[in-house]
């Protein structure tokens, strides 16, 4: 398939997309690189803005305030949405008719194609309702972390449907058959199958937290300021600044080394297995 | 269910000629009583019923794809409840029994390995469930794994078997258990068709050695006619006739049966006269009374040919006819001919050709022979 | 057959109906609590912002009674001050913006595309994930590296400056062109994926074939290659056009207050001069515009080459 392509075509393959992959990175390499300006007061020594941030009490706070956040939501994002998968791929032998078969599917997938502004807004508006209701859920981490769940429990459903719609579907009557009731089937079988996507699901539901804006954004309060609305605040407000620069490095940076880890994980990986099954 | 350390080797079970009527329990029986199994939408899989399987038997379930044999065979393990009627076991009736109380283990068509779990995990994984203990487990396993070859594949992943080495594996994991019934579910529908000769012997050599009651569902005839005591040929939904396979084979009860297992001439009656059958291919001289038979039905193989000799217009016997070579087949171990007579076809099949010394060729003229004792008349 | 009496324990039926009801149970308990979760946190509140839409506005922004379809005019441009074309401009610019976006988008995956496809198998892996990659950290972050870029101090707005072309101590953004650029950063990942699992799977064959029969260069592709993309294209298509249109980030951060898109005018409604029917108004209208371009295209893709079912 290689050959199916002339040396002058692939010559000019090369030249258009070099500069796409410049562009990709150019003004994540900037920002880096204008991270490392001089202080005002010209001590110098380009770790400065670094030093800054580390001692800043806000975005430690936020930093911290993210982090709980993800984890939390996760959790229950992560149990929320496994159980949802078990009950989707349940839901698929059953002889449902019609339209109450598609429901399940329709509302599991609401929070995934649901344009992020009006997902914020809509949780703006009921959290405030309530609110004024009952005194109860006050803008804060809270009502972003319900959010949270909201968005990330689809997605692990997603991912363990997945897995499991992979599966034999003769699978779990062949531990029935094999003396295995319900209960040690699920123990047996089912977990073990399973965790690969449960470990993914939640890695995935953690990183949708960290990263979400939009939502996170509409749904806060005072005090809950998270990294990524730290940043767009600080922004918005004064624009480009070389204390975000270096906030924008660290974050940049952990994404960048995080991916190529696991791309370099999963390649061993699949070296090593390949060893392994060799002949 | 038969105790753990019940010795497993007992003599084969012959081949019954009739089925017995039920009295005490005994293990490894297994009796259907008008079973059905109707599904939502009212589709009839199963229609009532009624097999008597014996202790020890290798029983085959046999019919084309929707007949509902598969069906039949997962209410006996339990996967599917019946509507009506009962799934007796050992003398034990099944109602309400889930799977995993049953004294049955299946294998299944698609061989369900467990993919986390290693060979020789997922052949111990029922001994496992049952709280064996493991020096015994182990030894079980090893011994199972030696009995059919597999001991190499111990530490193996399934996805790293070819086909036929999970086809050992899932049947490992199932006899390993020392069920009083194990069923079969086209266990070796996917493999080639060298792989699936040499298993099908196997398997029955296996079923012999170990004496337990194998229920056998297949679509293939030739896999029923090789490996079975016992056949029970299925057409959407009812049974068509059950019984040792040479019954079944040489004395069909319908047109379906005949058609289904092995091939036949099958002729529609159109009259009788005086003990004899007219049919489209000439007037059939019987052994027996007609009585109101619709078809009369030959195998290939009872036909006989012979050279057209000059003497074609004396008889040596009985249903001689001129015919004509239409079509011949070399199939190596045999022959197969179309011949045709008196502007009817018939398919016959020549098993001896070396003993003859003779083969015919298409458009050559023949003697065709045909024994009235081999005529069969058939129902419906 | 036999007529013998089988024991057969009176509970079993009994059993038997038990277990079918505990497995529709266990259904709707295993599903349950999620589904639950999310009509309540979400279905509903939806449902509250679009019924907003009918109310009238109250003191503070706030929807108050009695119903009215007043907010809707206020969409098409009415107000108080008589009608004014600025929403309708909103709008339209949002639409050229996300459409833009794709074709942009398209432009680049293509070569790029083809290029990675055209390395060793071993490599592609890798150059894929370097094109994803930008895409994982945060949206914030991304768009805010084009302000750096772009900035009334950057290198390219001086040479704009030195050029003519911008006045003096401005910068490239905020701006139409600045958006355009945000916009196309943050969305090439959502169309080189779907590009990508497409022309993975191309059956050159047909390419050969094609050459075969004498066509080369430019209709070789339109005729052999381009066809075979066709789904992972209209996936794509759907999977920027679509969020660019209904964007927040960009709009806010790099267009400013006189280049709104309909993601910034309608955020404005709920935090700086709250007027909520008029916003969710407004998000019915995003809603609704596109759904019918979703259909508009799900419609227009059904041709006889058949790429309906292979999208998505």
């Amino acid at each position: 398939m290689n050959h199916s392509m002339g040396r002058s075509i692939r010559r000019i393959l090369l030249a258009a997309s070099l500069p796409v992959y410049a562009l990709l990175y150019a003004p994540l390499a900037l920002i880096a690189i204008f991270s490392f300006a001089p202080a005002p007061a010209a001590s110098g020594h380009g770790l400065y803005w670094y030093a800054e941030l580390i001692r800043a009490p806000e975005v430690i706070a936020a930093f911290r305030r993210s982090i709980m956040l993800a984890i939390g939501s996760s959790l229950l994002g992560t149990v929320l949405g496994t159980m949802m998968g078990f009950g989707l791929y349940r839901f698929r032998d059953r002889q449902a008719k019609g339209w109450l078969a598609a429901l399940p599917s329709l509302i599991i997938y609401t929070p995934i194609i649901m344009p992020s502004l009006v997902f914020g807004i809509s949780e703006l508006i009921f959290f405030n309702f309530l609110h004024q209701a009952t005194g109860l859920l006050a803008a804060g981490l809270l009502t972003m972390g319900i959010a949270h769940v909201t968005f990330q429990a689809p997605y692990v459903a997603l991912v363990v449907f997945a897995r499991l719609s992979g599966l034999d579907a003769n699978l779990f009557e062949a531990a029935q058959d094999l003396y295995a009731d319900g209960w040690r089937s699920f123990v047996h079988l089912t977990l073990p199958i399973v965790r690969p996507a449960l470990i993914g699901g939640c890695l995935l539901a953690f990183t949708l937290s960290i990263d979400d804006f939009t939502i996170s954004y509409f749904t806060a309060g005072p005090g809950s300021t998270t990294l990524p609305i730290y940043i767009y605040s600080a922004v918005a407000r004064k624009g480009v600044s070389p204390d975000i620069n270096a906030l924008a490095t660290l974050m940049i940076s952990a994404v960048i080394g995080v991916g190529l880890l696991q791309y370099a994980f999963t390649r061993n990986r699949a070296r090593r297995m390949l060893a392994r099954t060799g002949g | 269910m038969i105790p753990a350390d019940a010795i497993s080797e007992r003599p084969g079970a012959g081949r019954p000629a009739a089925p017995r009527q039920a009295a005490a329990p005994r293990h490894g029986s297994i009796v259907l009583d008008r079973v059905t199994r109707i599904f939502p939408g009212r589709i009839t899989a199963v229609d009532g019923v009624s097999l008597s399987i014996e202790p020890g038997e290798f029983f085959t379930l046999l019919g084309p794809s929707g007949c509902g044999k598969t069906t039949l065979l997962r209410m006996i393990a339990g996967f599917e409840t019946p509507d009506a009627g009962h799934v007796v076991i050992s003398g034990r009736a099944m109602d309400g029994m889930p799977p995993h109380k049953r004294p049955v283990n299946t294998v299944f068509q698609s061989y369900a390995l467990f993919p986390h779990l290693t060979v020789a995990k997922n052949i111990d994984f029922g001994l496992r469930m049952r709280g064996l203990p493991k020096a015994e487990r182990r030894r079980r396993v090893e011994a199972m794994m030696a009995l059919l070859q597999i001991g190499d594949l111990a530490d193996r992943n399934p996805t790293q078997l070819s086909g036929g080495q999970r086809q050992r594996v899932a049947l490992a994991r199932a006899l390993v258990n020392e069920s009083e019934v194990v069923l079969l579910d086209e266990p070796l529908s996917a493999l080639d068709a060298k792989l699936r000769a040499e298993l099908q012997i196997e398997l029955l050599r296996m079923q012999k050695r170990l004496g337990m009651t194998f229920v056998f569902v297949t679509h293939d005839q030739h896999e029923a006619l090789v490996m079975s005591d016992r056949i029970a040929v299925m057409d959407r939904g009812r049974l068509r006739q059950v019984g040792p396979v040479a019954d079944v084979y040489e004395k069909p009860r319908d047109v379906f049966v005949a058609e289904f297992l092995g091939l036949s001439n099958i002729f529609p009656v159109t009259s009788i006269a005086g003990g004899c059958l007219d049919t489209p291919v000439g007037r059939l001289a019987l052994a027996a009374a007609p009585g109101n038979a619709g078809h009369a039905m030959i195998r290939p193989e009872k036909i006989r040919l012979d050279s057209a000799g000059p003497d074609m217009a004396t008889p040596h016997g009985p249903n001689q006819f001129a015919g004509i070579v239409r079509e011949a087949i070399y199939m190596g171990a045999s022959s197969q001919y179309r011949v045709e007579v008196n502007g009817g076809q018939l398919v016959v099949l020549d098993t001896n050709v070396s003993a003859r010394d003779r083969s015919w060729q298409a458009g050559e003229p023949v003697r065709v022979s045909i024994d009235p004792a081999n005529i069969v008349l058939v129902g419906q | 057959m036999s007529e013998a009496v089988f024991p057969v324990d009176p509970r079993a039926g009994m059993a038997a109906r038990a277990e079918a009801f505990g497995r529709r149970m266990r259904l709707w308990i295993t599903a349950g609590p999620g589904l639950a979760w999310i009509i309540l946190f979400l279905i509903i509140p939806s449902a509250v912002l679009l019924a907003i839409g009918f109310f009238s506005i109250g003191t503070y922004g706030n929807p108050q009674l009695p119903l009215t379809v007043e907010p809707f005019r206020e969409v098409a441009g009415y107000s108080i001050l008589g009608w004014s074309p600025g929403n309708l401009i909103v709008i339209f610019r949002s639409l050229l913006q996300a459409v833009l976006a794709a074709a942009l988008t398209i432009a680049l995956a293509y070569p790029l595309v083809f290029f990675i496809i055209a390395r060793p198998p071993a490599a592609r892996p890798l150059l894929l994930l370097l094109v994803i990659l930008p895409s994982w950290t945060n949206q914030v972050v991304r768009t805010y590296a084009w302000m750096e870029l772009l900035g009334p101090d950057s290198g390219l707005a001086h040479a704009a400056q030195s050029a003519g072309l911008l006045a003096p101590h401005l910068g490239l953004f905020p701006g139409v062109l600045a958006m355009q650029i945000g916009l196309v950063y943050n969305y090439l990942p959502y169309m080189v994926v779907p590009l990508y699992a497409a022309a993975e799977r191309l059956d050159w064959s047909m390419v050969e074939a094609g050459r075969d029969l004498y066509a080369s260069g430019v209709r070789l592709f339109r005729h052999t290659v381009f066809p075979q993309t066709l789904p992972g294209l209209l996936s794509g298509i759907i999977l920027v056009a679509i969020p660019a249109f209904g964007d927040y980030v960009v709009p806010t951060l790099l267009g400013g207050g006189k280049s709104m898109m309909i993601g910034s005018l309608i955020a404005s409604q709920f935090l700086e001069t709250p007027n909520w029917p008029y916003g969710a108004a407004l998000t019915i209208f995003m809603l609704v515009f596109t759904c019918a371009g979703l259909i508009a295209f799900r419609v227009l893709s059904r041709r006889p080459g058949g790429t309906e079912e292979s999208m998505m």
